[in-house]
């Protein structure tokens, strides 16, 4: 066989090798970060559980320590950063992608329901948002600009527990909070502090739907660590 | 928080096709550099017989540096009875005339005098008077050989059928980051003209100390205009007539680059609408056909669909860009730029963006890497070649789409540009 033809046999052989080894390693990469989100998730049950048992023990919430609470409430929120950035690279429709986020959504009713069992009980006033999207094309073009407001809102007023529940997600329990919120099948759809409103325009006039006591709170913080720090 | 975000059609999978046969292409030069064919022409001794030689110099306006390459060409280890040097003055209009002049007594120069006509009839000129050289050489005005340089490219010529040799190309003293990373890139070529000599898939005989069997020369006819890649046009003739071009790895020359990136563009653009027009029209013959082997096979195809797709690649990039910042622009409207220009640095590596074009880049450049230490080690070429490396990663790819996108157009729209 001829040096040339012989090489580019050889070649074309190494090339898909390369070529597969590339794709076998991002693959099992890919699977790495689902290994570890789903780590994460079962930790975060065990955690919920744990403070669910404790309001059944005490038969009140747990009220001496509340940072257990908001720890769990800022960890779920990590974990879905992560799940947004894997959603992101694996797509919507990828079945792990799937499985994962209806993990997560009951993560979020049982960490929402428990926030607001703890507002009741030890008199803490977290302002709560529930955050309905779609990500079926042409249900929601606003939905992106919507969830880019709620992240600065959240980073900003750390008073403020978002709670983002993709509604065409088929899982008893989510369709069970539409019904009970009484959500339409209108986005970007909210519930802030139990009052449902639709549609996203822009930064200013969604923050008027928020209780003022949220800015207050953080302007009142912001001064007080100020004075603190004179 | 999750974020709603609709489906956005990703436009990296438009590149896997030519990362992989930018890939292809690269292990076929590796492996063709292993092969025995190859070991033995780095193992080929320089010439110990001396035939007679011709070597042409064309000038056109070559004041500065012409006295330079006369001075290497007189250098050269070669028996000076049998070296005629033929320095051709294609009517230039500043010193070119007067400093050739000076050369006007050695008895091995030649110097001709000729109206302005164009690079191949200079060329022609000089093949007109090296009646009894039994090889003639070319060597731009702005070009050095190295002493041993002749006596390496001879050696190449041991089987009749080779008609053409080609040398070790390098830049002459690079300095600016620009030839440095040409210097990188020539370095390349000496690799990839090393490893393609071996499968007779070369397809320039380039101006700097390229030779030819004068006899051949004779059979096919001189140069032509050819679209300004005369030299291009004369391997892709001797290739046609079933002959071979070899390569002497080690025949050292170094060659004056542009500096500036609009004289870059302006030499490339000649040289890739050069490539389009020989291998598009009048040679069109000889691509996809299985009787050119890897030269119609492969080099042919891969150097018309490099340009192609390196063009073709930068305007979707240039389009995903400008979609990336009108998005952005509306997902962050009316937020303070505070948060959104907000230094993110997440150490976490859950977040950094793998993906098979990021990997598959880094092999390519790996490879890339490996073919520049090839080359300057198979030539012996005296370079430092990290920044040239490190420029042609990361500058190459932001000026090669704009001589690329000025080629198809000229190609497509038939328009002519001066040589310089």
């Amino acid at each position: 066989m001829p040096l040339a033809t012989r090489n580019a046999i050889l070649a074309l052989a190494i090339t898909v090798a390369i070529i597969g080894t590339i794709v076998a390693a991002i693959n099992q990469l890919d699977r790495q970060r689902i290994a570890e989100l789903d780590a994460i998730q079962t930790q975060l049950a065990t955690d919920t559980l744990s403070i669910e048992t404790q309001f059944a023990l005490l038969e009140e919430a747990p009220c001496e320590d509340l940072s257990v609470g908001s720890e769990l409430t800022q960890e779920v929120s990590s974990l879905g950063d992560r799940l947004g950035a894997t959603e992101a690279r694996l797509g919507s429709d990828n079945q792990e992608v799937i499985r994962l986020k209806k993990q997560y959504t009951l993560l979020q009713i049982r960490d929402y329901l428990l926030t607001k069992r703890l507002a009741e009980t030890c008199d803490v006033e977290p302002v709560i948002a529930l955050y309905f999207y779609s990500n079926e094309e042409g249900a929601c073009e606003s939905c992106d600009r919507a969830s880019y407001a709620l992240s600065y809102l959240r980073q900003t007023y750390p008073g403020l527990r978002v709670y983002s529940f993709d509604y065409n997600l088929d899982l008893g329990a989510l369709k069970t909070l539409v019904a009970v919120e009484r959500v339409e099948e209108r986005f970007p759809a909210f519930v802030i502090e139990g009052t449902r409103s639709y549609g996203f325009e822009d930064l200013e006039s969604f923050q008027e739907r928020f209780p003022e006591e949220l800015f207050e709170l953080a302007s009142t913080t912001a001064t007080s660590s100020a004075n603190t720090r004179r | 928080m999750l974020m709603g975000t609709s489906a956005l059609m990703s436009l990296e999978v438009l590149a896997y096709p030519f990362v992989f046969l930018g890939l292809y292409f690269e292990v076929f030069l590796l492996l063709t550099f292993l092969s025995e064919s190859a070991r033995e022409r780095r193992q080929r001794p320089a010439v110990t017989e001396t035939p007679k030689i011709a070597i042409i110099v064309p000038c056109w306006n070559e004041e500065d540096t012409i006295d330079g390459t006369v001075k290497s060409l007189l250098a050269l280890d070669y028996p000076k009875d049998k070296l005629q040097i033929i320095l051709v003055n294609d009517g230039s209009t500043d010193n070119t005339k007067e400093v050739m002049d000076r050369y006007q007594g050695n008895p091995q120069i030649t110097v001709i005098h000729k109206k302005n006509g164009g690079k191949h009839t200079a060329i022609n000129a000089g093949i007109e008077v090296a009646k009894d050289a039994e090889f003639v050489g070319c060597l731009d005005a702005d070009s050095f050989v190295a002493p041993d340089a002749l006596k390496e490219i001879i050696g190449s010529f041991d089987s009749p059928k080779v008609a053409a040799a080609t040398p070790a190309m390098s830049v002459f003293q690079p300095k600016n980051i620009l030839e440095q990373m040409q210097n990188a890139e020539y370095i390349i070529g000496i690799a990839a003209r090393h490893a393609l000599s071996a499968v007779n898939g070369i397809y320039v005989t380039p101006g700097p100390f390229s030779f030819y069997r004068r006899s051949v020369i004779e059979e096919l006819g001189g140069f032509r205009h050819a679209h300004q890649a005369e030299d291009m046009e004369m391997a892709l003739r001797i290739q046609r007539a079933g002959y071979e071009i070899e390569n002497a790895p080690r025949a050292r020359v170094y060659t004056k680059v542009p500096r500036s990136v609009p004289k870059l563009i302006k030499q490339r653009t000649r040289w890739t609408t050069g490539f389009l027009r020989n291998v598009m029209t009048d040679y069109r013959d000889l691509v996809g056909n299985p009787r050119y082997g890897a030269l119609g096979l492969m080099v042919l195809p891969l150097g018309f669909a490099a340009i192609v797709g390196g063009a073709f690649l930068f305007m979707v990039a240039l389009f995903a860009l400008f979609q990336g910042f009108f998005r952005t622009y509306a997902l962050t409207s009316g937020v303070p730029l505070s948060y959104t220009l907000a230094p993110r640095l997440d150490p976490d590596l859950f977040y950094v963006p793998v993906t098979f074009i990021l990997l598959a880049s880094v092999v390519v450049g790996i490879l890339s890497v490996a073919l520049v230490l090839i080359g300057r080690s198979v030539s012996n070429t005296p370079a430092k070649v990290a920044l040239g490396i490190v420029g042609y990663t990361f500058i190459y790819a932001f000026i090669a789409p704009f001589w690329l996108m000025r080629s198809m157009y000229d190609v497509l729209t038939g328009k002519r540009r001066a040589w310089r």
